[in-house]
């Protein structure tokens, strides 16, 4: 019988696969986070100085928490896309009725597969930012990366059941509509990845704090402040994001055996 | 030993919309299975036999586990699809389409690891199947296992899918339409390699073609589906021997001033048989008409008159055994499946 293990190697493997395969994908990812910095700056100094930007942070440097930002949303983004997208780039290479083949679960099967992107694309990222952190404030700025790595695989385990459930969305909806692009980008915008979340007007903070994305980038900001941060403020994080990280996968598990259920009846797959 | 597959009294429906606007929908159900029933055993080559939107994929689909049934019900190895779905894929191989199913960026050989490890296949044992399986199918001589899929061959998909479907090395395979769209040695070497599978070593194979030939070739026993139901079943040559009482007037003519179907027509509103046409690549007309033993005199001579008629020229003339083909026309009424 297959288990969850085997599901998250043969995607871990596939994973390897394609990048090996197709060298350019990773190219992408080592230049995008910098691509992005420089983009934000370059409109941001037209609204105001560095300065003022790392003041209302409160961040000592505000490149390296702009870079730090780039990577929680390029593995928020790779994460959402994968699973959100798996239906239906399966669908249209064939693969998505063997894959429903196998001896698993359904919601085993989508959370697994999800599991190798949401470890692979945080440590592409963090590998591409690295020399920029040290250069920029030495062995410090580089433990202050590592660090909000940690947070980012916390981060990922809560958006996996998010992208799960849009996933038993995708399955459901008739159309072919891609639900992640859709996503994506109200993602980005409620999480306050590029500017703080309190300027949002109240509703999309409200959106915001049930959003995983927006807990990730908090720790981000605690990590790119001038001081260590305040134990009791790392600990409501963890523990914010493991409850998040429950929910939102048992919801995703009931979603998705629902969805599985009813697709088996109408011969969808 | 139990049946490899049993099937009773299955039934499906399907509710689909037809579209009548932008926002209106009429609600339309088809009646794709009528209570089908058909078994199939180990070491047995079984058909399915049908026209298009017959129910043949409906019933694949079932016995994969990839659709649920509305009614009556269906075992594989000895487990209800529904109940114990997750044996039930344990114990069998799947192709569904051949031309597609894998990952474009991903070599042959890569892409069955990666399914061979969704299948709970580990470490050295699915290195060692993979390489045996590529040998089998032949893609090892072909010198294109490590190359990408979307470099391949239709006969080459085939034979990846095949090797999709024996990674496991089940016991029970279901195939639909593996050889379509096939040139004649890949169909050819896809059909030897399921006769071996079958007497060999064992397995059950559950296939649906449109193929006659095909059918009439691998197939121990048959079951001829059209609209939802099975209207025949049984061994190729009980089948044949139902309209063995009857003979083949093979025509093969040439010129066609009208449509082949107005041909039919006319031919049909002469003649007592069951009448099948078809134009081949060098724009012949076929003409064959099912008549029974004693009346294919006059048959004949009636269906000449008519061509002469139209001003088609007879070319050749023959009365021969009826088969596969005969046998479905005959059955259903149908022709050019």
């Amino acid at each position: 019988m297959t288990g969850c293990f085997d599901i998250f190697r043969a995607y871990l493997f596939a994973d390897m696969c394609w990048y090996k395969n197709n060298r350019w994908l990773l190219f992408y990812h080592f230049i995008w986070p910098y691509l992005m910095v420089a983009l934000i700056l370059g409109f941001g100094s037209l609204f105001g100085s560095i300065e003022s930007y790392s003041e209302r942070l409160g961040v000592s440097s505000p490149i390296l928490f702009l870079l730090s930002s780039t990577v929680v949303a390029m593995s928020s983004i790779s994460i959402v896309s994968s699973l959100a997208e798996f239906v239906i780039e399966n669908r249209w290479s064939g693969t998505l009725p063997y894959i429903m083949l196998t001896p698993a679960e359904t919601p085993i099967i989508f959370i697994a597969a999800g599991l190798p992107d949401a470890i692979i694309s945080p440590l592409i990222t963090v590998a591409a930012i690295l020399p920029a952190a040290l250069y920029l404030e030495g062995i410090s700025g580089g433990i202050r990366i590592l660090t909000i790595l940690i947070f980012i695989f916390l981060g990922m385990l809560p958006l996996l059941g998010l992208s799960a459930l849009i996933a038993s969305l995708t399955l459901i909806a008739k159309e072919e509509s891609n639900i992640g692009q859709i996503i994506i980008p109200f993602l980005l915008l409620v999480s306050g990845v590029y500017y703080p979340l309190e300027i949002l007007p109240s509703i999309l903070q409200f959106i915001g704090r049930i959003m995983p994305v927006a807990y990730v980038v908090e720790a981000t900001r605690l990590f790119s402040k001038y001081t260590i941060p305040e134990i009791r403020l790392v600990l409501i994080l963890i523990y914010t994001l493991t409850v998040m990280t429950i929910a939102y996968n048992l919801l995703a598990s009931l979603t998705l055996k629902r969805a599985d259920r009813a697709l088996r009846g109408k011969g969808v797959i | 030993m139990a049946e490899a597959i049993e099937v009773k009294d299955l039934t499906k429906r399907y509710t689909s919309s037809l579209k009548k606007g932008w926002f209106r929908r009429e609600k339309i159900i088809v009646k794709a299975l009528k209570k089908i029933s058909f078994n199939v055993k180990y070491g047995e080559v079984f058909g399915l036999l049908g026209p298009n939107g017959a129910g043949k994929t409906t019933t694949v689909k079932i016995l994969a586990t990839l659709l649920l049934p509305d009614g009556g019900s269906a075992k594989v190895a000895g487990y209800d699809v529904v109940e114990f779905s997750s044996i039930v894929r344990n114990n069998i191989g799947v192709t569904l389409t051949v031309e597609k199913g894998f990952f474009w960026k991903l070599t042959g050989r890569e892409n069955l690891k990666y399914f061979g490890m969704l299948m709970g296949i580990r470490g050295d044992k699915l290195n060692r199947r993979v390489n045996e399986l590529l040998n089998i199918l032949g893609l090892e001589r072909l010198g294109v296992s490590d190359k990408f899929y979307e470099e391949y061959s239709l006969g080459m998909k085939a034979r990846l899918s095949l090797a999709r479907a024996l990674l496991k090395d089940p016991p029970i395979l279901i195939l639909d339409e593996p050889t379509l769209g096939l040139d004649p040695p890949s169909a050819r070497a896809m059909r030897e390699l399921l006769i071996k599978l079958a007497k060999e070593d064992g397995k059950a194979i559950l296939l649906t073609t449109h193929n006659m030939f095909e059918a009439e070739m691998i197939c121990d026993r048959v079951a001829i589906i059209d609209e939802g139901r099975i209207i025949s079943l049984g061994k190729v040559d009980e089948l044949k021997r139902m309209v063995a009482r009857r003979v083949i007037i093979d025509i093969v003519a040439s010129g066609t001033p009208i449509g082949i179907d107005a041909i039919k027509d006319r031919i049909s509103e002469m003649i007592d048989g069951n009448v099948g046409l078809s134009m081949d690549d060098k724009g012949r007309l076929r003409i064959r008409i099912l008549s029974r033993a004693g009346s294919e005199e006059s048959n004949l001579a009636e269906a000449i008159k008519i061509l002469s008629n139209l001003s088609i020229r007879v070319n050749r003339v023959r009365l021969e055994e009826p088969t596969l083909e005969d046998v479905f026309i005959a059955l259903t009424g149908k022709s050019g499946i």
